[in-house]
């Protein structure tokens, strides 16, 4: 968490890495959307394009499932609630509850189906570098009346950038904390008073300094558009993709 | 507002939507289920950003999710959080936040107002969270309620306890503030 | 030739404390001025004027023959500053973005900004680092990174508050290093501390302040001797009666 490896780009010179990042984003939502909508054999197809993904973006299966591996327990727990809670053939009888057929076949395709979003969504961070995500939202932002994409984009690179400090902030905190006895209190609004009134306090002394550090080199809304272009190859994939998207409702 | 304290304004913004992201993954580790931090800063957001800001604040934090950092809950984030089963909660972010900084700023920042936004904020984000939960799943209102709602119940209370405090010993260092003042904080 | 002219500048915060109390310095082009005095004796304030993040109640400050309240932006791009608190000064989520964001706040094409990138990068160092997130640096990397921030603006005068707070042994010869590669290629430098062990052997002139005023102003060898009596402490070779040592050596 510390390193919060999942903000992980790793850079590499892949057609994934080059395709452009407006695309990518197009095509993250396109499939999420399309792929909570897929049975089983788009979900088969799916997952074979998200395998060929995922090995194209250079990502190790390890690290992969290690980084996965709350979710995985979250989507046992839907498979188990759905399971218990869809009325059809039953197949194990407790005293409280009763497993379905249908149960565990809807729990599994909603928990495959949310774990090709995911997978997907990785793919996509893994190979987009945080500035090009950061201007591909803004250039979808631009047509949008009252919303200054330019300042969102700074605000998101913004949250980007102090993330990782907040944690090592809360692990100080913590620490110190831990340090002088803390977890002898068993009041818990005390305790978050005590991690969150420090906390907070730092990040705000922490935004006024960077205030003024942005206005000392010059900060304005009016800046430089971010770098963004696409290819050939950017609509070949889109092609592949549209087709994908519409074999997977379809089917 | 003066341009240098529209800037101010933007970067207590972000810094609270990162403290949200943060917020996902940090815990204290009290009774079965750890208190998430998550759903405090959203509070604080709307107790010291005022309505505008604290949406702006929390829209930033859904946008950045939304791109695929991984800022919610669970640490894998993108578009599907949203369609995935708490996305509804995740929506309810946005209006719980902007209402408690409505009904904060015009009861002027009253402990009692600032409790009823805070209830009230909560509420919200439990309509969506609850309604969408129940279209992804399935599962009866009850069952719902019982998965997605009662479990939490308590944390949510002790929150805002937490909230008023924290709200109230930090109001005076971000009221919105000219160059001036804030020079007086760096040199401090 | 003069880099910053300070005319009779008075400033009072808001809270009614007097931060300046009556400065006039000239500052030549191309010299590597120390300013040297306690906590709170102005240093900052000072510094603030210089690049109109704050600006002056009474006098007034002149960059490059411009009064900075004329013209804030430009005041902004001639003069860098480096900040005490590197971490709260980068704004980038990579070593990249963070060079790049002041050019990108003057307008530039995204080639020329990927130039500037690039040299500033160089210049420190940090090339093969473009890609790494900022807060994995080291100390020293970081501050390299806060001097290469402001380089891709291409300031003609440098300012550096308390340089080398809280850096190790390494971080502070590479800080150092990159002040003096700055102050060779032309730069104007004024730098504040209250330290002054590590930089005095290359200073070409000394400015002690105390209760914002200036109390001395020379030469180094000059008028080191006086730091003492306003609450900074002399460098270890006028303790011992030798020379000032460089930490480069």
């Amino acid at each position: 968490m510390d390193e919060l490896t999942a903000f992980g780009f790793y850079p590499a010179g892949s057609l994934l890495h080059r395709l452009d990042a407006r695309f990518k984003l197009v095509f993250l939502v396109s499939i999420s959307i399309a792929g909570l909508r897929a049975e089983w054999l788009a979900l088969v197809t799916l997952t074979v394009f998200a395998g060929i993904v995922l090995l194209v973006s250079r990502r190790s299966l390890f690290s992969i499932l290690i980084e996965i591996r709350y979710f995985i327990v979250f989507l046992l727990l839907i498979c188990f609630v759905r399971s218990i809670s869809t009325q059809g053939t039953c197949l194990i009888k407790t005293m409280f509850f009763s497993i379905t057929q249908e149960g565990i076949r809807d729990g599994i395709l909603i928990s495959w189906r949310l774990l090709l979003v995911v997978l997907f969504g990785m793919a996509f961070i893994a190979t987009t570098r945080p500035s090009d995500i950061r201007a591909g939202v803004a250039w979808f932002l631009k047509p949008l009346p009252f919303i200054p994409h330019k300042k969102v984009a700074t605000m998101i690179g913004l949250v980007v950038r102090f993330v990782p400090v907040i944690f090592n902030q809360a692990r100080e905190t913590a620490n110190a904390q831990k340090a002088r006895g803390i977890e002898n209190r068993k009041n818990p609004v005390y305790r978050l008073v005590r991690l969150g009134l420090p906390l907070v306090r730092r990040t705000f002394e922490n935004a006024d300094k960077l205030a003024l550090a942005m206005e000392a080199r010059c900060y304005s809304e009016n800046r430089s558009d971010p770098d963004l272009s696409s290819g050939v190859h950017d609509w070949f994939a889109a092609v592949v993709v549209f087709f994908l998207c519409v074999f997977t409702i379809v089917l | 507002m003066n341009s240098a304290s529209q800037m101010h304004m933007m970067v207590y913004a972000s810094l609270l939507a990162a403290l949200t992201a943060a917020g996902a993954y940090l815990a204290i580790p009290i009774g079965p289920v750890p208190i998430v931090l998550q759903n405090l800063f959203i509070m604080l957001a709307g107790l010291l950003l005022g309505s505008r800001w604290a949406m702006a604040s929390v829209g930033v934090y859904l946008l950045a999710g939304a791109c695929g950092l991984p800022v919610f809950a669970g640490g894998t984030g993108g578009i599907g959080k949203f369609l995935g089963p708490t996305g509804g909660y995740l929506l309810g972010f946005l209006p719980a936040a902007f209402f408690i900084g409505m009904i904060s700023e015009r009861t002027g920042h009253r402990v009692v107002f600032d409790i009823l936004a805070m209830i009230g904020g909560t509420l919200i984000i439990y309509i969506f969270g609850i309604a969408w939960l129940m279209v992804v799943t399935g599962m009866s209102l009850v069952k719902t309620l019982a998965v997605g709602m009662f479990p939490f119940l308590i944390g949510d209370g002790l929150k805002i306890a937490a909230a008023v405090p924290v709200a109230r010993a930090l109001r005076p260092v971000i009221k919105p503030k000219g160059r001036e003042e804030c020079v007086i904080n760096q040199t401090k | 030739m003069n880099a910053i002219e300070v005319e009779n500048l008075y400033h009072r915060f808001a809270d009614g404390t007097v931060g300046i109390d009556g400065i006039t310095l000239m500052i030549r082009k191309g010299d590597l001025v120390v300013l040297a005095g306690p906590n709170g004796s102005g240093k900052t304030t000072l510094l603030r004027h210089l690049n109109g993040l704050l600006l002056p109640d009474r006098g007034r400050v002149v960059v490059a023959g411009i009064p900075v309240s004329n013209n804030v932006a430009m005041a902004r791009q001639k003069v860098g500053m480096v900040f005490q608190d590197a971490d709260s000064q980068i704004v980038g989520e990579t070593v990249h973005d963070d060079a790049a964001f002041g050019p990108e706040n003057l307008c530039l094409g995204k080639v020329e900004i990927n130039q500037r990138v690039q040299s500033a990068l160089k210049k420190v160092g940090l090339l093969g680092l473009s890609n790494q997130r900022p807060h994995l640096l080291s100390g020293g990397e970081k501050r390299r990174l806060a001097i290469a921030g402001i380089l891709t603006m291409e300031p003609e005068i440098v300012v550096f508050d308390e340089p080398f707070s809280s850096l190790d042994y390494p971080g502070v010869r590479q800080v150092l290093g990159e002040i003096l590669a700055l102050h060779h290629s032309g730069r104007t430098i004024i730098l504040a501390t209250h330290d002054l062990e590590k930089v005095i052997a290359h200073a070409d002139r000394l400015i002690i302040m105390n209760r914002g005023k200036v109390v001395r102003d020379g030469l180094p060898a000059d008028i080191v001797k006086d730091v003492e009596q306003f609450g900074v402490r002399a460098p270890c070779a006028i303790r011992t009666g030798g020379e000032f040592q460089s930490w480069m050596s």
